[in-house]
């Protein structure tokens, strides 16, 4: 791996070489390792190296501008993520938390991060298996915004999850374009680097949030803990979409809630599905005629919202909600959400 | 846009825009929304014509650029193309490709979720019966359908929408994941970082974590794990 040197240093490096080089390998030898080496050289330089970039993203035909710092340091990592588009939205995270500055909202959400550890201690070893879900193979190397770029295509055998294609930098390994696609090919979100650098150092003022927090309401999400003993703890997923199996459980008191939320992750190795499980906040049931205000109820939610490139989907399985989140197929988190139920008790899907 | 923009956008895409061009036409892009989405639509449409990968445009995209893509030939066939059951290949923060989606999700919820284009662009296939445990009505079939009135979408801004679900509730689920799907939270980043430590910091991190990892189960945390300068007042 090269040094720190910015990317943009390399725009001028003579495209011949870098060509020449690229001639001179064989085409087809080293080609079903080669996929798998390009995605961990990109996932080391993702997490090891300083960078500083902005990109475009680009969905469902909106671009948004957003910049990436990323910093190591000394073991640390501290990540910016900012709205360059005028809502000025930063998301902000370290090895302690993340911080998600809604200044449209005039809120700041906390979260904090130390639940690692059934992360670590319980991830499943899905080596093979993913590849029972998703084929990788490499395109044609090809160029973008002036690099050479390693064209890796992942792509999902099933429809429920969803595929990515990756220009990685020759150099760098850093994806200077991505695609998230549907198990047809079909583009769903891009995200393209309009300047990529990964300088040496970089300083705290570049990590540092410029939203101005002064009157803005904060958030703290309760820290994430072993759920044993809550009365939620038991509710699974009874049915899950091939290659998906639990990775964490716990429990975690959301923002805004009162009780604690029984925090559920599924993931095939590659794609992640939330789910949370939620006793129904201020239920109304019961008090019928009284029209008083009182109390804010929220209403139980049922339906489906994209988030990002993924989706939400909730639903009321007697009386607690059930909330999956991911980067899936709205398909995805609906089977998932509809299958739980109380491992202790009797079958509560609502069908 | 201007058949000049065009171009630029166009030789920027292909990387032989001259790097003083290039800034210009990124902070013009970064100040007119029009342009963005002209640039957006561009650089879809720009992928499939240069055949630089097999993307099609999904449905929402305007008439006369899906047939101008519709009109180009694939380049690959993926059915084509053998799987490589061989490989063995460690997970990958998928989610995290560039900067962690959940992430990039929050920061942009407002605008994404709002957009009223985006039921007809989802590019979301009915599924295939077989393997689902329950019937589901096709997203994209149109505002008339029963699903799409149990549908709800994030009412930041718009006042008079139904609030199905509060767009607070909903940040703070996706927030909540976001620590899963990104670069961070997986396993294997965080080995490199620890093996990679030198720092008290760092040791004391990898300390937490290994007491943590053989508890099998989330515990409160060690001290020493957290800046002092990171924590905020409620």
């Amino acid at each position: 791996m090269t040094s720190g040197l910015p990317i943009r240093a390399s725009w001028f490096v003579p495209c011949a070489v870098v060509g020449l080089l690229i001639a001179t390998l064989p085409q087809r030898s080293n080609a079903a390792d080669e996929p798998r080496v390009w995605l961990e050289k990109m996932n080391h330089a993702l997490a090891t190296r300083n960078y500083d970039g902005t990109f475009f993203h680009l969905s469902g035909g909106r671009v948004e501008t957003m910049r990436i710092v990323h910093r190591v340091r000394a073991g640390r990592v501290t990540e910016r993520l900012v709205s360059l588009d005028g809502s000025g939205r930063e998301f902000v995270r370290n090895n302690d938390e993340l911080t998600c500055y809604l200044p449209d909202q005039h809120t700041v959400l906390v979260e904090p991060r130390q639940d690692r550890g059934p992360f670590l201690g319980s991830l499943p070893q899905f080596g093979a298996g993913v590849n029972e879900f998703y084929r990788i193979e490499s395109l044609p190397n090809s160029r973008v915004l002036g690099h050479s770029a390693r064209v890796i295509m992942v792509t999902p055998k099933d429809q429920f999850r969803f595929g990515y294609r990756l220009w990685l930098d020759e150099t760098s390994a850093m994806p200077l374009k991505t695609q998230l696609c549907d198990s047809r090919g079909q583009v769903i979100e891009q995200i393209l680097f309009a300047s990529l650098e990964m300088p040496e150092n970089i300083p705290d003022s570049d990590l540092t949030p410029a939203v101005r927090t002064e009157g803005m309401r904060w958030v703290r999400q309760g820290a994430s803990y072993d759920g044993a003993s809550s009365a939620l703890s038991a509710y699974r997923a009874s049915e899950l979409p091939p290659g998906f199996r639990l990775t964490v459980a716990g429990a975690q008191t959301l923002g805004g809630a009162t009780e604690p939320a029984t925090h559920l992750v599924y993931s095939d190795g590659l794609a992640t599905v939330s789910v949370f499980v939620e006793a129904q906040r201020e239920p109304n049931s019961g008090t019928g005629t009284d029209d008083k205000p009182r109390v804010p109820v929220e209403p139980p939610m049922q339906g489906l919202a994209r988030v990002g490139s993924g989706y939400a989907f909730s639903t009321m399985v007697q009386g607690h909600q059930v909330t999956a989140v991911g980067e899936v197929p709205a398909q995805t988190v609906e089977f998932i959400a509809h299958s739980v139920k109380s491992s202790s008790g009797g079958d509560l899907r609502p069908h | 846009m201007s058949e000049q923009i065009r171009e630029q956008v166009s030789a920027f895409l292909d990387g032989e825009l001259p790097n003083s061009e290039t800034e210009l036409l990124l902070k013009r892009l970064m100040r007119d929304p029009e342009l963005r989405e002209s640039f957006g639509r561009y650089a879809l449409i720009g992928e499939s014509v240069r055949g630089g990968s097999h993307a099609r445009l999904s449905q929402g995209f305007p008439g006369r650029v899906n047939r101008a893509i519709d009109g180009e030939p694939l380049v690959a066939d993926p059915q084509g193309v053998r799987g490589r059951s061989t490989v063995w290949w460690r997970p990958f923060a998928g989610a995290a490709v560039a900067a962690g989606v959940a992430a990039i999700a929050v920061v942009a919820l407002q605008q994404r979720a709002i957009a009223p284009t985006l039921r007809a662009a989802l590019p979301v296939t009915v599924t295939n019966g077989g393997s689902a445990p329950y019937a589901r009505v096709a997203l994209n079939g149109g505002a008339t359908t029963p699903r799409e009135a149990l549908s709800y979408t994030v009412p930041a801004t718009v006042p008079d929408a139904p609030a199905a679900l509060p767009a607070a509730r909903l940040t703070n689920y996706v927030f909540a994941h976001s620590k899963y799907s990104s670069v961070l939270g997986q396993n294997d980043v965080l080995n490199d970082l620890l093996s990679e430590a030198d720092s008290e910091d760092a040791g004391a991190a990898a300390a937490a974590a290994a007491g943590r990892a053989a508890n099998d189960t989330a515990v409160p945390q060690p001290p020493g794990t957290r800046s002092p300068e990171a924590r905020v007042a409620p």
